[in-house]
């Protein structure tokens, strides 16, 4: 067991006193915004990641891993309490929870709820744990080859997992690559749409755009909404939920910590299909799925616990190969490169302090977060109270003191700015802006990737297939790609019982 | 507990969290001119380079130091873009009262004028040099797998051998694709965007060789992970006294880089002066010694006119060497 080591000096470094407030900061700075309707852990992200410039980089990621945590069951807490999701993955905690809230048993919901967190972000971390060493062991097989393979199969599962309109996803998808190449094009030197500007040399940069898109989009949209007035919170008592209700609730956890895992680790998954994939499951085993709807505590926990496993496994893709799963990850991802550290394969071997020190963080922040949450619920929902017209200026304004502290440019506020009508337009018409911003992180290390390879292999596309990873990673995307089309011809053959229709030319469509 | 945070205490908390950011900014933009007592607020020394890198490390270094001898603080400031053209530009428009100074990288002058347009590119003459700095050496290694051992291994090799740059127009490039001419070899340039991954890339066997910069490639020389061929310095570099210059080997390609402070032009002399006694002083400096020798940074602390002179010859020489063998460094052929 030699590579505990390092695990346990990762230990050593999170309880390092700095360490621990800063994520115990981060964990209640992050339930406080992810309070706020509509601004959920990337948006939150957004705008508090000036807060991390000044400090180290592990330190920094700490407290960004807590804003991530606390910023995620922010949300669940107003689902509960108002029916008011404070963000895309407790949306299915409403439906129970409410109903929990509205008889009484508010506190026996929240509980679960955090308890579920807990169990689930907990189990992803042994499993995060287990298997980053592992994929660690490949790190130097991984060239540019690798990367292509990765960043294709990556762009696919986005455009066809997320949530929400296909061909919006798409066009948000396009547009992103389309903004990952500006710049000065790395193998000629050759300024594509700079129009002349050296500010555009180097191409956008990512933090701006998310700043613009996940933070001050959803400032502006939700200043729109009309908020409903929040009400005096039913009271909260008894946070410690019942045997009866634990009994209840275990299998959920349970199952959900599974789910939660896998769905997290595949790209263009994470929390908000880990829920809702665990809702389904748990209404579909329940002996009587009328009980749902109407306060079942599985409809809490199974959720909360699949949204936060989710959350915190979408950390092996980034961490380990450096491609974030979706859009909050992609948010990490800028902010790791802004504490000059790169996520990849390499990083485990490089720099094991940071990494284990990050991974670990997530234990802490995990109990923290336990700890936490349930005294301070009270407070976090009188923060509703404060009229948007005062809260939604001050958070843009932060936001773009934060956006100008990264380069102390102002070109940089001005693209926040841009990207932040930008956001605001793609979420006032339906346009999902996670794969805008995934396509763009992709899109670059796409075209990269893709161009080095083909000049190793002189030009031979055929090269990608005879290296052992990027073979089986092209071969996995082919079925991604070409699943869909089968199961459609099946169901299809099934129903109209005349098999001439269904014989699509599949493989052309790849 | 009850009437935790009310609008008011809110409202307050967020205003002096903003109001604190600003003041920090305002003392970063402050200090107004007056030559008659110089320095006469912080000296901002802005850096065209990310934080973190070897660029931004050195002005950090030379920063402590000075701002010790000149009792002014002086903040880097990174304004990273366009290999460092934004930023030198940028310094180079504002006023010359020595309160804005730029960390000036050689390559930037001699060689990313040779791969981008004449308006993109950075003039020395636009600029007042205050002193150089140091020597950074660029180091050919080799992937164990490539079977290199020296670089003669490479032209007996006798076929096309793939190369990773730290990127376009940058002193890698530059110095690998001269060397190759002169040596008879054929390579494919593959650009990285920086050392880092051209490193991982030799050291993965995606690539058979590469050229990055001494302290960047040295803890993986030391590990045996890469084996260095070459050092493109004209004398053998302290740091890897076994390994044989291109000049020893018969190669004509001073490759380097060098980095050196600068002042926007027509600063008065007696500013001039002020800040080259502390940058000297700072020179002298154990710590900064120490900081040089853990970064294999050899120096090189040579006069604002020296410094002018040099690069100016250098530009001149990779312009004809790449007029010479015909080379692009942009796109590959």
């Amino acid at each position: 067991m030699d590579f505990l080591n390092p695990v346990i000096n990762g230990f050593a470094v999170v309880l390092e006193p700095t360490n621990l407030l800063y994520c115990l900061v981060g964990v209640v700075i992050g339930m406080l915004i992810g309070v706020l309707p509509g601004l959920g852990p990337a948006a939150t992200i957004a705008i508090l990641l000036p807060l991390t410039y000044g400090v180290e980089p592990v330190t920094a990621i700490i407290m960004l891993a807590g804003i991530f945590y606390g910023a995620q069951y922010g949300g669940t807490i107003t689902s509960v309490l108002l029916r008011l999701p404070g963000e895309a993955s407790s949306v299915v905690t409403v439906f129970d929870g409410y109903q929990l809230a509205k008889q009484g048993k508010a506190g026996t919901a929240l509980g679960l709820a955090a308890i579920g967190s807990f169990v689930g972000g907990t189990a992803a971390i042994i499993g995060l744990t287990f298997l980053a060493p592992l994929v660690a062991g490949f790190a130097l097989d991984f060239g540019p080859p690798e990367y292509t393979a990765l960043a294709l199969l990556g762009i696919l599962l986005v455009a066809t997992i997320s949530s929400g309109a296909k061909a919006k996803a798409l066009i948000a998808a396009a547009l992103g690559l389309l903004l990952a190449t500006v710049g000065r094009d790395i193998f000629t030197g050759e300024s594509r749409f700079t129009f002349g500007s050296l500010q555009l040399a180097d191409g956008i940069d990512f933090v701006p755009i998310a700043m613009g898109i996940f933070g001050l989009g959803e400032i502006l949209y939700n200043l729109e909404e009309r908020h409903r007035a929040a009400k005096a919170p039913s009271k909260v008592a008894n946070v410690w939920p019942s045997r009866g209700d634990l009994k209840q609730a275990s299998g959920a956890v349970g199952r959900g910590s599974v789910l939660g895992f896998f769905l997290g680790i595949l790209p263009g998954g994470g929390a908000t299909i880990a829920s809702m994939a665990s809702y389904a499951m748990e209404k579909k085993r329940a002996k009587q799925p009328e009980r749902f709807g109407k306060g079942a505590p599985e409809g809490v926990a199974g959720p909360e616990t699949a949204n936060n496993a989710a959350a915190t496994s979408s950390f092996i893709p980034l961490l380990t190969l450096g491609i974030p799963a979706n859009a909050t990850m992609a948010l990490m991802f800028g902010a790791l490169l802004i504490q000059g550290v790169t996520p990849g394969p390499g990083l485990v071997e490089e720099d094991p302090e940071l990494f284990w020190g990050v991974v670990n963080s997530m234990y802490i922040g995990n109990i923290l977060l336990l700890i936490m949450s349930l005294p301070l619920v009270g407070i976090f929902v009188r923060i509703l109270r404060v009229r948007a017209a005062i809260l939604a200026p001050i958070t843009a304004l932060i936001t773009l003191l934060g956006a100008y502290t990264i380069n102390n440019s102002m070109f940089d506020v001005t693209l926040v700015v841009v990207f932040g009508v930008v956001g605001y337009l793609m979420k006032k018409f339906g346009y999902e802006p996670g794969p805008l911003v995934l396509a763009f992180v992709l899109g670059e290390l796409l075209e990269s990737s893709m161009r080095r390879s083909l000049l190793t292999f002189g030009g031979d596309p055929f090269g990608f297939f005879g290296r052992p990873i990027s073979a089986t990673l092209l071969v996995v995307f082919v079925l991604v790609a070409v699943l869909p089309f089968i199961r459609s011809a099946i169901a299809k053959r099934r129903t109209v019982s005349t098999p001439t229709a269904a014989r699509p030319d599949i493989k052309e469509k790849v | 507990m009850k009437h935790f945070p009310s609008r008011r205490t809110v409202l307050g908390a967020a205003s002096a969290i903003t109001l604190l950011a600003l003041t920090a900014c305002g003392n970063v933009a402050g200090g107004a001119s007056n030559s008659a007592e110089y320095p006469s607020g912080p000296i901002n020394l802005t850096v065209g380079q990310a934080a973190g890198g070897s660029t931004d490390l050195i002005a950090r270094a030379l920063a402590e130091g000075a701002s010790k001898t000149l009792g002014q603080p002086m903040p880097v400031v990174n304004k990273p873009g366009a290999n460092g053209a934004l930023a030198t530009k940028e310094v180079a428009g504002k006023p010359a009262d020595g309160q804005e100074l730029v960390l000036l990288t050689a390559s930037l002058i001699t060689i990313t004028p040779l791969a981008v347009t004449p308006d993109e590119a950075v003039n020395i003459d636009d600029l007042d040099i205050i002193a150089g700095l140091s020597q950074d050496d660029y180091v050919l290694v080799a992937s164990p797998e490539s079977g290199f051992k020296s670089f003669k291994d490479v032209t007996d090799a006798g076929r096309n051998v793939t190369f990773g740059t730290t990127g376009v127009g940058t002193g890698s490039q530059l110095a690998q694709t001269v060397l190759f001419k002169q040596a008879n070899v054929t390579g494919t340039d593959i650009p990285f965007d920086s050392g880092k991954p051209a490193l991982t890339a030799v050291m993965g066997n995606q690539v058979e060789l590469a050229t990055i910069q001494l302290g960047e490639a040295m803890p993986q020389i030391e590990a045996g992970k890469v084996s260095p061929l070459l050092v493109f310095s004209e004398d053998r570099n302290s740091f890897l006294p076994d390994t044989p210059s291109a000049k020893e080997a018969g190669y004509d390609v001073p490759v380097a880089q060098y980095r050196a402070v600068a002042a926007p032009k027509g600063t008065p002399q007696e500013v001039k002066d002020k800040l080259l006694e502390a940058f000297q002083e700072t020179f002298k400096s154990d710590a900064y010694k120490e900081f040089n020798e853990k970064n294999m940074l050899t120096p090189k602390e040579l006069s604002g006119e020296e410094v002018v002179e040099e690069w100016k010859g250098y530009a001149a020489k990779y312009k004809e060497l790449v007029e010479k063998y015909d080379i692009s460094l942009s796109g590959n052929k």
